[in-house]
């Protein structure tokens, strides 16, 4: 797989999330990427950076472009060393929440894009994988 | 402090707001404020928000423009939603987002005529 260009945004503040979903919209927006795609990537990227913000405190987003040879994609890692989740499944449900956010933020942002792994090691931190592939 | 200038204008017998395209949380929330004030200063019938150029709408704006309408319904008037763009509409939903105390309106000049007509049931907020 070929690297396209990428780039990452620090995130330590509720500011932070506005820059994160200016950079994904740059980012998608120059793979080519439609208007509605390029919503639901943006849309993806503001619920993942919040999670940070409010969960983590601090983190960072790292994004790149995935040159599969058939196929474009966009890639998007969020990185933090915060509390972790203790229940993924649990965190996965829609409705669930810890009490801070709407319980939309895991399920919702899965559904807003094609691929999602998430890595969660409670007391060290969490990181959360997503992609997006171009429609062709 | 937000960068993103919010102004509430008075409209006919409503309250209008355009949203910016990429509104931060504290410009949301001093939208909220902004409205309230607002809607008690000009006794307003209601409040409607131009989302026409709005590219993003995430959780937390719609928990704070669901709060903001229920405020406004308490002091009674309605909200309308005008103008959503059909790529926030779909990823809106596809996100699972709900508006439980908002109207909806195609645009501002919609959802200012549904304004003007007086509600059958009266408000139940």
């Amino acid at each position: 797989m070929n690297q396209a260009p990428g780039g990452d945004v620090v995130i330590h503040s509720e500011r932070d999330i506005v820059g994160a979903r200016k950079a994904v919209r740059l980012a998608a927006t120059a793979l080519g990427f439609g208007l509605t795609d390029v919503t639901r990537i943006v849309t993806a990227a503001s619920e993942l950076a919040r999670n940070i913000v409010c969960y983590a405190g601090s983190g960072r987003l790292r994004w790149r472009g995935l040159d599969a040879g058939d196929r474009v994609g966009l890639e998007l890692i969020f990185e933090d060393r915060g509390p972790g989740i203790a229940d993924l499944a649990q965190a996965m449900q829609d409705g669930y929440t810890s009490g801070r956010g709407l319980g939309l933020g895991l399920p919702g942002t899965k559904r807003l894009m094609d691929e999602m792994e998430i890595q969660s090691t409670v007391g060290q931190g969490t990181i959360v994988t997503v992609r997006k592939w171009r429609k062709t | 402090m937000s960068t993103d200038h919010i102004a509430v204008l008075k409209v006919r017998e409503a309250l209008l707001v355009t949203v910016p395209s990429d509104p931060e949380d504290a410009t949301v929330a001093a939208l909220q404020e902004q409205v309230l004030r607002a809607m008690e200063r000009h006794a307003g019938k209601g409040l409607v928000l131009d989302l026409s150029g709005v590219e993003t709408v995430d959780s937390y704006f719609a928990r704070t423009i669901t709060e903001t309408a229920q405020m406004v319904g308490l002091m009674g008037g309605r909200t309308v939603l005008a103008g959503m763009r059909p790529s926030v509409a779909m990823t809106t939903v596809q996100l699972g987002l709900l508006f439980p105390n908002a109207l909806t309106a195609l645009d501002v000049d919609r959802a200012l005529d549904l304004l003007a007509t007086p509600e059958p049931d009266g408000r139940r907020p």
